[in-house]
């Protein structure tokens, strides 16, 4: 029951994660929050009992931050809001 | 518009566990479908014909290795895929999104991308550690956690902290983007390679108890299982320093 409760704080978690990707302007803060989110779902692989797909998970989701932020040095920062 | 799809597509997402979660077995319930079959011969025979006490990694590169050949070959084709994609097709006149500046110029060879990373730092202490827990996860991924992938993932992460952080020309093993992409390449066939060995000892494609030289069937299952997963490794750590290559030749940066 306790391991049920802290998966429901998890997944939770990642539904708000999910939305502030969604609704955020700066496209780095949209970036950093995804990588949380990866953070997150390694958390929910070791409470599921899967430590191997939650150690690629970490080492996956820190490279791929890492490419979208190299990305980001070359576009504008600000999504365009419509008028 | 985006955004309202969005928003539709989590709605959908937190309805449908609630409708078929009644339906899904408990996480680890021996009676269910998934586990009724295949899991036995797999929890009764990985110690005895595999050799490995990890189970993940026998099943991965042991019992299902055509499966796992035929992922790495997807991984170096992702990666050349990106090199294509960026050498051609992605003119900076015909961009979705605005570059950031017009003062933007092409990153220049042995260039820091990030001015604001302490290079001490990262060469004296987190390049060391990350090779060495790369080295251990390699060679020890049949005991305990990790295996090729996560060890190419990791070895990708030192050489990409090294085009990140150092800012002259020091950069360790000079890897342009045809060297790792062939690499990668390399990675690839090692592990068909292995597969070959055994066909060559009159097996079956990864049968890993056919290879051609004489020791054990458990000794030889381990060194099937070490030679698939440096290729693995290869594989891996070549397409990541492929695709970095890529985006530092051809996008242009704002400095």
């Amino acid at each position: 029951m306790q391991i049920l409760s802290l998966e429901a704080i998890l997944l939770i978690s990642l539904i708000v994660i999910s939305l502030v990707i969604i609704f955020v302007d700066d496209l780095m803060t949209a970036v950093v929050v995804y990588c949380a989110f990866s953070f997150v779902t390694m958390f929910l692989y070791i409470v599921m009992g899967a430590p191997d797909v939650a150690f690629t998970e970490a080492v996956i989701g820190v490279l791929s931050t890492i490419f979208f932020v190299m990305i980001l040095k070359s576009i504008k920062r600000k999504t365009k809001r419509k008028k | 518009m985006r955004k309202a799809i969005g928003i539709i597509l989590i709605c959908a997402a937190l309805i449908l566990p609630f409708v078929f979660f009644d339906v899904l077995p408990a996480i680890g319930d021996p009676a269910s479908a998934p586990n009724s079959h295949v899991s036995d011969y797999y929890i009764e025979h990985t110690e005895s014909i595999a050799n490995s006490p990890n189970m993940v990694t026998a099943v991965i590169v042991d019992f299902r290795a055509f499966d796992t050949l035929l992922e790495t070959t997807v991984m170096f084709l992702a990666g050349v895929c990106v090199m294509i994609i960026l050498a051609g097709v992605f003119k900076t006149d015909k961009r979705i999104i605005e570059p950031r500046s017009k003062k933007m110029k092409k990153h220049k060879k042995g260039e820091p991308v990030f001015r604001g990373i302490n290079k001490d730092v990262t060469i004296t202490v987190l390049q060391p550690i990350i090779l060495v827990y790369a080295i251990y996860v390699l060679f020890h991924g049949e005991v305990s956690l990790g295996g090729g992938f996560q060890a190419g993932a990791l070895i990708g992460t030192v050489l990409l902290l090294d085009a990140m952080a150092i800012p002259d020309k020091r950069n360790f093993p000079d890897i342009t983007k045809g060297t790792s992409a062939m690499v990668a390449g390399i990675g690839t066939f090692i592990y068909a390679l292995a597969g070959i060995l055994t066909l060559v000892g009159g097996g079956f494609f990864l049968e890993y108890e056919k290879f051609p030289w004489s020791v054990a069937a458990a000794e030889q299952h381990s060194i099937g299982i070490l030679m698939v997963e440096i290729g693995v490794t290869l594989g891996v750590a070549g397409t990541i320093v492929t695709i970095m290559n890529a985006i530092l030749e051809k996008v242009k940066f704002d400095k």
